[in-house]
């Protein structure tokens, strides 16, 4: 009995050790607040929302009257035009959602009974298949006017992810998408962090790279590179194809989790999707 | 008449063999090619789907292996040899370099 217990001391203790050694997610995100904070003094914490018009003063000025007749609106309205119609069986968005289109702050969270990371695309997929609809594509397409319209909806709401601490799989799929942000990829061998923490505010070509502090909180985007609004998991599939690696599945694990990571990193900072950039 | 289309047929056989036997050596080398491409590039999807596993395939692998049936199929043997080699060896790099980051900590710069 005696030597059973020692044997599980010397296996568990290296394990405490490991785990004692790995930064909490609060760690996580006060040493990213204080670096971006150190790099840009003049920008308040909210205003990391505004991806690169926060440091960018120039093409601050262009946005700000893009503002003024946003391209999405015509998005917002599609979508709230799809949120009153019925679905075939008489219902609609009204009957999953039952607080209201205003929501995205809900997400994305962890689902304890499915086991896995829920975003907003994902509950608007699991509520059409539930009342026989057909899936949207998650990353172009209609799903970007209902996203437009329940984001907007949620402006103001504050980022709020929550790692629940009882469920170790939650804590899991933030250290995933956290290896995600920081490990190289693709032949150019860079990271997320290599452009939008270590390299942020720097020019890559034409375009200033923006902080990766406050990322989520302006999706769905209006890009006029892409003429329309894209999803979150539309744009990350853009930033791993530019250092040459191959994209993942939209909605699929893998950017689940990274949003999961990423969202997190801005806990406290108002949604203000949708938003325009260029 | 049907003897007749027999020895007829039989007797284009003999015409055309002299061109099958002397192209046979051209044929040949081309054989030998096609052989060792199909190994490279098997080996290259190989590599392709090992680096997918582990998430760490680079964006234009699928684009050389396609690139490569093709040119093999125009008889481009040597481009599509280069190609799939090409692609071989990203699929392996993709690989190793997901193998060298299992467990990324913070930068120093964020601490
Ligand atoms: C080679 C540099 C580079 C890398 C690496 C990179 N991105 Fe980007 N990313 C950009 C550029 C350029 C833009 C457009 C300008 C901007 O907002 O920074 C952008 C924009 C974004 C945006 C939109 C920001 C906004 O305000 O609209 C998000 C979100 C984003 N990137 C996430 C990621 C994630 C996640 C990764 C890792 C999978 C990543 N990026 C890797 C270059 C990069």
């Amino acid at each position: 009995m005696k030597r059973l217990f020692t044997a599980a001391v010397v296996i568990a203790l290296p394990l405490v050790m490991a785990g004692s050694a790995v930064a909490s997610p609060a760690d996580d995100s006060s040493a990213i607040r204080s670096y971006f904070s150190k790099k840009f003094p003049a920008v308040e914490l909210n205003e990391f929302g505004n991806g690169v018009y926060a440091i960018d003063k120039v093409s601050r000025e262009s946005w700000e009257a893009i503002e003024e007749f946003p391209p999405y609106e015509t998005f917002v309205d599609a979508g709230e035009e799809m949120w009153n119609t019925a679905f075939a069986n008489g219902k609609g968005y009204k009957d999953c959602f039952a607080d209201g289109p205003g929501v995205a702050h809900k997400y994305p969270h962890w689902d304890k009974e499915k086991g896995m990371v829920m975003t907003l695309p994902l509950a608007i997929n699991n509520c059409r298949k539930a009342n026989g609809e057909k899936p949207l594509k998650y990353a172009k397409g209609s799903i970007n006017d209902i996203l437009s319209y329940m984001t907007y909806n949620s402006r103001g709401h504050k980022t709020n992810v929550v790692i629940p601490s009882d469920d170790p799989r939650a804590m899991a799929a933030y250290e995933e998408g956290k290896q995600f942000y920081f490990a190289r990829r693709g032949q150019l061998n860079f990271s997320c962090a290599s452009c939008h923490m270590q390299n942020s505010g720097n020019y890559i070509r034409s375009d200033i790279l923006s902080p990766a502090l406050g990322h989520t909180t302006g999706f769905p985007v209006y890009r006029s590179k892409w003429g329309t609004v894209g999803t979150l998991h539309r744009r990350f599939k853009g930033c791993n194809k530019q250092v040459r690696a191959k994209p993942f599945k939209p909605q699929g694990q893998e950017y689940r989790n990274l949003e999961y990571f990423l969202t997190y990193m801005s806990n406290g900072l108002e949604l203000n999707g949708p938003s325009a950039r260029k | 008449m049907k003897a007749k289309l027999i020895s007829t047929l039989f007797a284009g056989l003999l015409l055309v063999t002299p061109f099958v036997a002397v192209n046979a050596g051209d044929d040949d080398k081309h054989h030998g090619d096609d052989g060792a491409l199909k190994k490279a590039v098997a080996e290259a999807t190989a590599a392709k789907k090992k680096a997918a596993s582990v998430g760490g395939e680079w964006r234009d692998i699928g684009k050389f292996l396609k690139k490569a049936k093709k040119a093999a199929k125009k008889g481009k043997m040597k481009k599509a040899m280069k190609l799939a080699k090409k692609a071989k060896w990203q699929a392996e790099a993709g690989y190793k370099q997901v193998m060298a980051q299992k467990t990324v900590e913070l930068p120093s710069y964020l601490k």
